[in-house]
């Protein structure tokens, strides 16, 4: 399991939220948006490792959690599907509008674990959000870390998050490699046409030195998982987080667990070989 | 120390000088805490009330912020911390505190609005003099005249009260009541229940290599959904957040919910890790029985039987816990 980091900027009151602004909202794909946040007197509303957490609410109709994807010196980003109420109200916010973030909440990512590793990111749709925190942290840290495969895929070219990350910024670091692909092509379209799980399996990776991090849809972590085992990845090797539906983030409000566990406070990061020990009801 | 019967309005009277103070009664017909009036006779015996005293801590609605929506928005956090006394809470219901101090106050994070109503708490707890068929609690390990996380215990002395300080905060209580209150006295604490079950202690892990066992589909059936086990349980304590608007103002509060609920775990795509009743009863049983006794090391259900009392579909933990035991 990863690390577990209560530092939560809630002024002694986990469950009050404070004010930050909406300073730049990039639209990644149709229903995918990126909303980078500040306090309103311009400073970052906490700084959050790798993989962890934040409850964000359009105050007023309601908070979901989601992953932050980034952070700068002054800000903090997450990005945010279209998917129902809330989430609409999401996209709806103009820049400069005010909303209301309390956290960060879960584990994060061990970036410790991984050092001196050779890292293969494997993302699924909006499942590249939580990846892309550690793969800048990465990168902020490259000398810590060996080779970098960044596999990612989606329904369709328009589908594909992150776009300048995946075309221009990243393949431009050093030892790093990007592979896409994406389940339906269109006439543009010139790359890798498949599922992720078949795609990772024809890039052959070998499991020496390596660790995965893969994040998607369940049914895409499932099988890509199964591909993993199968081409001989130890599953203690394979670090993946998980999606429950939240209310409090702080492990108190009974919502989230999965047997014992509580996926807002001892997750969201787990390895398959600690999936395998919690009940199947995922 | 013991106090007489015949003085216990009286020393009611000293407790609600600086305090909301909360005894078993009535309301509609439903046996439950009530802030006491001033005047009333205060019944310690019988059974136990029909529902737990939960709410004075962790109330079945919560206000936890305000806020103003607009260009700026403003967040006031609602802090409250009510000085209050529990009087005449059974050792079920004592044990089901410890167990909500271990969710709210441990691992990690300190709920606010849990932590202010506790610390200002005073708890006097009264050992249990006339069991129901179904009460089962000294099964589940816990003494029906004891509670020892109480502030003060009291036990049944004939025509007195047997009182007893356990905290510093009990010997303040006793303090102030010394005018009253008068040396010796002999306490029954003789107490059993007479519904056994088969809690054994190998129970909390054999559960947990349970989980795709036949017994589901079948402990399971009779349920409708209801919510009424957790509503009436001492230890549940899921709740749900949400916001009531007023205008460009609103208020966001928390209120109890329930694993029972079908939607209780649906996501905003439309997945759902229990999707039917045969998944969220097994949560309920397990979390009381093994998950919460894997997380805190104690069971979540204190064998008060108000479930197996009140379920309109005779589910029955203690069935269940038989059940599991045999297998
Ligand atoms: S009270 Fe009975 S019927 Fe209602 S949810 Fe609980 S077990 Fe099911
Ligand atoms: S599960 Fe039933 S018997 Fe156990 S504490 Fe809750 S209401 Fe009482
Ligand atoms: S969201 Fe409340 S316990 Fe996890």
């Amino acid at each position: 399991m990863g690390e577990i980091n209560h530092e939560c900027t809630c002024h002694g009151n986990p469950l009050v939220p404070q004010v930050v602004k909406v300073i730049k909202i990039t639209q990644e794909t149709p229903d995918v948006k990126t909303f980078r946040m500040q306090t309103p007197d311009g400073k970052k509303p906490f700084a959050p490792l790798p993989g962890q957490l934040g409850m964000i609410s359009v105050v007023g109709v309601g908070e979901g959690m989601f992953s932050i994807t980034a952070q700068g010196e002054d800000w903090i980003e997450s990005s945010i599907k279209k998917v129902g109420m809330l989430t609409e109200a999401f996209h709806e916010l103009a820049e400069g509008q005010e909303i209301a973030i309390r956290g960060p909440y879960g584990n994060h990512f061990p970036v410790e674990a991984l050092k001196g590793k050779d890292l293969i990111f494997i993302g699924g749709g909006i499942g590249l959000a939580p990846v892309r925190s550690l793969i800048r942290y990465c990168m902020e840290h490259r000398e810590d870390y060996g080779h970098i495969d960044i596999v990612y895929g989606s329904r369709s070219p328009e589908d594909l998050c992150f776009k300048e990350d995946l075309f221009q910024n990243w393949p431009k670091e050093k030892d790093t490699r990007v592979e896409i692909t994406v389940d339906r092509g269109n006439e543009t379209w010139e790359g890798n046409v498949g599922f992720v799980p078949a795609y990772v399996e024809e890039l052959a990776f070998s499991p020496e030195n390596k660790k995965v991090i893969l994040c998607g849809p369940p049914i895409m972590i499932k099988f890509t998982s199964e591909a993993l085992v199968r081409m001989g990845f130890a599953k203690e090797d394979v670090i993946t987080t998980l999606e429950m539906r939240m209310k409090c983030g702080i492990g108190k409000c009974g919502r989230c667990n999965i047997g014992s566990k509580y996926v807002c406070l001892d997750g969201p990061v787990f390895n398959l070989a600690e999936l395998d020990e919690l009940p199947d009801e995922k | 120390m013991q106090l007489k019967k015949t003085d216990l309005t009286g020393a009611l009277k000293i407790l609600a000088a600086d305090a909301s103070v909360f005894v078993p009664g009535e309301i509609e017909g439903i046996k439950r805490f009530v802030l006491w009036d001033g005047e009333s006779d205060v019944d310690l015996g019988g059974a136990n009330t029909q529902l737990p005293p939960k709410d004075i801590l962790f109330p079945c609605t919560e206000k936890m912020y305000n806020y103003k929506m607009g260009d700026s928005i403003e967040i006031k956090e609602i802090v409250e911390k009510p000085r209050q006394v529990i009087f005449g809470i059974r050792p079920c219901d004592m044990r089901s505190i410890d167990c909500m101090d271990h969710v709210f106050l441990e691992k990690g994070f300190v709920d606010s609005y849990y932590s202010r109503k506790r610390e200002n708490v005073t708890l006097i707890a009264m050992g249990c003099t006339t069991p129901e068929r179904t009460c089962f609690c000294d099964s589940m390990g816990l003494d029906p005249n004891n509670a020892p996380n109480a502030d003060v215990m009291m036990n049944d002395g004939g025509d007195t009260l047997v009182l007893e300080a356990y905290t510093e905060k009990g010997k303040a209580v006793l303090e102030a009541l010394n005018g009253l209150l008068s040396e010796g006295g002999q306490a029954k604490k003789d107490t059993a229940c007479t519904l056994k079950v088969n809690m054994t202690p190998e129970l909390p892990e054999k559960l947990a290599g349970m989980f795709d066992h036949p017994i589901w589909d079948e402990v399971t059936r009779a349920c409708i959904g209801c919510a009424t086990c957790t509503y009436v349980c001492p230890t549940c304590y899921c709740f749900d957040i949400d916001s009531d608007n007023h205008g460009a103002e609103g208020t966001k509060f928390r209120c109890w919910d329930s694993c029972m609920f079908s939607d209780y775990t649906r996501m905003a795509g439309g997945h759902d890790p229990r999707p039917t009743k045969k998944e969220r009863v097994r949560n309920r049983y397990m979390h009381k029985l093994s998950y919460f006794h894997e997380r805190y090391g104690q069971h979540l259900c204190v064998g008060c039987g108000r479930c197996v009392e009140k379920c309109p579909a005779h589910m029955d933990i203690t069935m269940f816990i038989d059940k599991a035991a045999e297998v």
